[in-house]
């Protein structure tokens, strides 16, 4: 019987999570959802459990159930994370100035 | 937080009828290249009506079914009352219009009749269909309220040539009561149903009520459901918003009005056509104004070359608008070049404007379609295309120069009866559809075989800006 060597938990940053939501693309705009600007708020509690404030460019999109769907998923798969829920709002609505520079230069905005 | 959720129907649905539709454009189009004196020369023939059953009955309305079977829930925030009466219904579909077709190009009205009944059927369902669906709508709005229109004046229209079919179909000695006398029961009371209706069909001028009927299909439901559709869709694709409501109900009700007075006037051949006829141009012209506010508005700035397709459509549209009011003038002589105006109008009307709107819309709805049945649970697990990546920019944008380099070219031959111009630009509009196939089979592969790649290690930023076709 042979003991595994403990490894380190991972720790769920602010920072770590918006760079796994840089993996979901608006698939319409062709962008991810961060620097499209659609992410308002994430809250990480001490077990690691994580709440995504997003919104979307429009609230008729036809994809928001996907684009929600995806942003769990992917989260899902970071190593340590607790409980994810991703909320989609729509207060304040989205604009353009909303988006950072790297998504203004990536669509043409 | 919002809790709507979506009920798209079964993807494969809208596919079959846009496929559908698709093969009757390419159908007509090529019809048209073989035979260009159809467009050439005085339309009222059954080849013209033939051609624009086929693109009215095969393309048009296949794709409007099927794009309305897959929009109306999500753009109306409800779920479709029944797809296997849709599936039910495109049978019926693709059995009339071709049974419609091929017996007018040989002139057997009364086949043409039993086919049209065949249609009518499915027609039926899909009004059912529809209305049932909208019966369901949390929020009533200006896109409900034209989708309502364009299936009650397709209902109509739909009625009225099975009118104009009947009134040439069935002999005068029947007409008079001399013929067979008619079985009793059911089949009784249908054989009186049907003279009485000749009866009354015949009370008007044959060429006005194929017209009139023209009128009903291409006005009352296309550009109906163009312009109601767009209230919700370009909004959507610009990012934008509808900027007056009022207006955009405005137009909506003026061209309402303007059809069912066009309908009357036109069947009676009453001056009063000249009248309905602006009120058309001013509800498309209220139209436009909004439309140009919401593009004013957009936080999108680049339009997509679907976009460019459609609002050039309109503009075509407002063009084909003003040749009505010409034509519609009372003083107009009848001469053969009055008779190639209304080939152009019609050919404005159905190809140019109709199916170049169309045809940007159904870059917007095909790749979605793929996308949200092959890649809508892959997103976040693995690293699925965007839209634009699933056909070629390139392509379309080249179809879209093809039809109109296509459009400049056929409106003079039309107008001079060139037969040999009118092959030219329907090549060149040949040359656009090829491009649209080539890009929906495009799509298609994604549907055959979807092809998520594995999420890349590089920054996700990067990803974005991985060169897109322009």
């Amino acid at each position: 019987m042979s003991l595994e060597k403990p490894t380190s938990i991972p720790v769920i940053t602010e920072a770590a999570i918006l760079e796994k939501l840089r993996e979901i693309m608006d698939p319409e705009i062709g962008c991810n959802i961060v620097d499209l600007g659609l992410i308002y708020d994430v809250k990480i509690d001490e077990t690691a459990n994580v709440t995504v404030s997003m919104t979307l460019t429009t609230p008729g999109c036809p994809m928001h159930e996907s684009i929600r769907w995806g942003a769990e998923n992917a989260l899902l798969k970071l190593d340590g994370i607790g409980d994810v829920q991703v909320d989609l709002v729509w207060d304040p609505a989205w604009n353009p100035s909303m988006m950072t520079e790297f998504g203004r230069a990536a669509t043409g905005f | 937080v919002n809790t709507v959720s979506l009920h798209p129907a079964s993807i494969k649905l809208p596919l079959a009828f846009i496929l559908t539709g698709l093969l009757s454009l390419i159908l007509g189009i090529g019809w048209l290249v073989g035979n260009p004196s159809i467009l050439a020369t005085y339309h009222y023939n059954q080849y013209v009506i033939a051609v624009t059953h086929l693109f009215v009955l095969g393309w048009l309305c296949s794709v409007v079914m099927g794009a309305m079977y897959q929009l109306v829930p999500v753009a109306l925030e409800t779920k479709l009352h029944s797809e296997k009466l849709a599936w039910l219904q495109l049978a019926f579909h693709i059995i009339g219009a071709i049974g419609m077709v091929w017996m007018f190009r040989v002139w057997n009205m009364k086949q043409v009749g039993h086919f049209g009944c065949v249609l009518a059927i499915g027609v039926g369902l899909f009004v059912y269909n529809i209305t049932r669906t909208l019966r369901r709508v949390p929020k009533w709005n200006t896109t409900a309220s034209a989708i309502a229109a364009a299936i009650t004046w397709l209902s109509i229209a739909i009625f009225a040539g099975l009118c104009i079919a009947a009134a040439k179909c069935t002999y005068s000695a029947d007409l008079e009561g001399e013929g067979a006398t008619p079985p009793a029961g059911a089949v009784g009371a249908l054989v009186a149903c049907l003279r009485s209706v000749a009866l009354f069909a015949r009370h008007f001028d044959a060429l006005n009520a194929m017209h009139a009927h023209a009128h009903l299909g291409a006005v009352g439901c296309f550009t109906m459901l163009i312009v109601g559709i767009s209230y919700k869709l370009i909004p959507m694709f610009t990012l934008s918003e509808i900027q007056s409501r009022r207006r955009a109900a405005l137009s909506l009700v003026l061209l309402n009005l303007a059809l069912a007075g066009s309908f009357v006037t036109i069947l009676v051949r009453s001056p009063w056509r000249l009248g309905f006829a602006l009120l058309g141009l001013v509800a498309l012209s209220i139209y436009g104004w909004e439309l140009r506010a919401i593009l004013h508005a957009r936080k999108r700035r680049p339009l997509d070359w679907g976009i460019k397709y459609f609002l050039t459509a309109v503009a075509l549209l407002l063009l084909t608008s003003v040749l009505a009011a010409v034509l519609s003038w009372p003083a107009l002589p009848a001469n053969p070049f009055t008779g190639q105006l209304e080939n152009l109008y019609g050919f404005l009307g159905l190809l140019g404007s109709i199916s170049f709107g169309v045809i940007g819309m159904l870059y917007k709805i095909v790749p979605f379609l793929v996308w949200f049945g092959r890649y809508s649970t892959q997103i976040g697990l693995k690293k699925v295309p965007a839209l634009a990546d699933m056909y070629s920019t390139r392509l379309q944008a080249g179809g879209y120069w093809s039809f109109l380099a296509g459009l400049c070219v056929t409106i003079p031959a039309i107008l001079f009866s060139s037969e040999a111009f009118t092959r030219v630009g329907c090549s060149l509009l040949a040359l656009s559809v090829a491009s649209l196939a080539v890009n929906v089979g495009m799509i298609l592969t994604h549907f055959a075989g979807p092809r998520p790649q594995p999420l890349s290690s590089s920054s996700p930023s990067t990803q974005a800006l991985e060169p897109k076709p322009a």
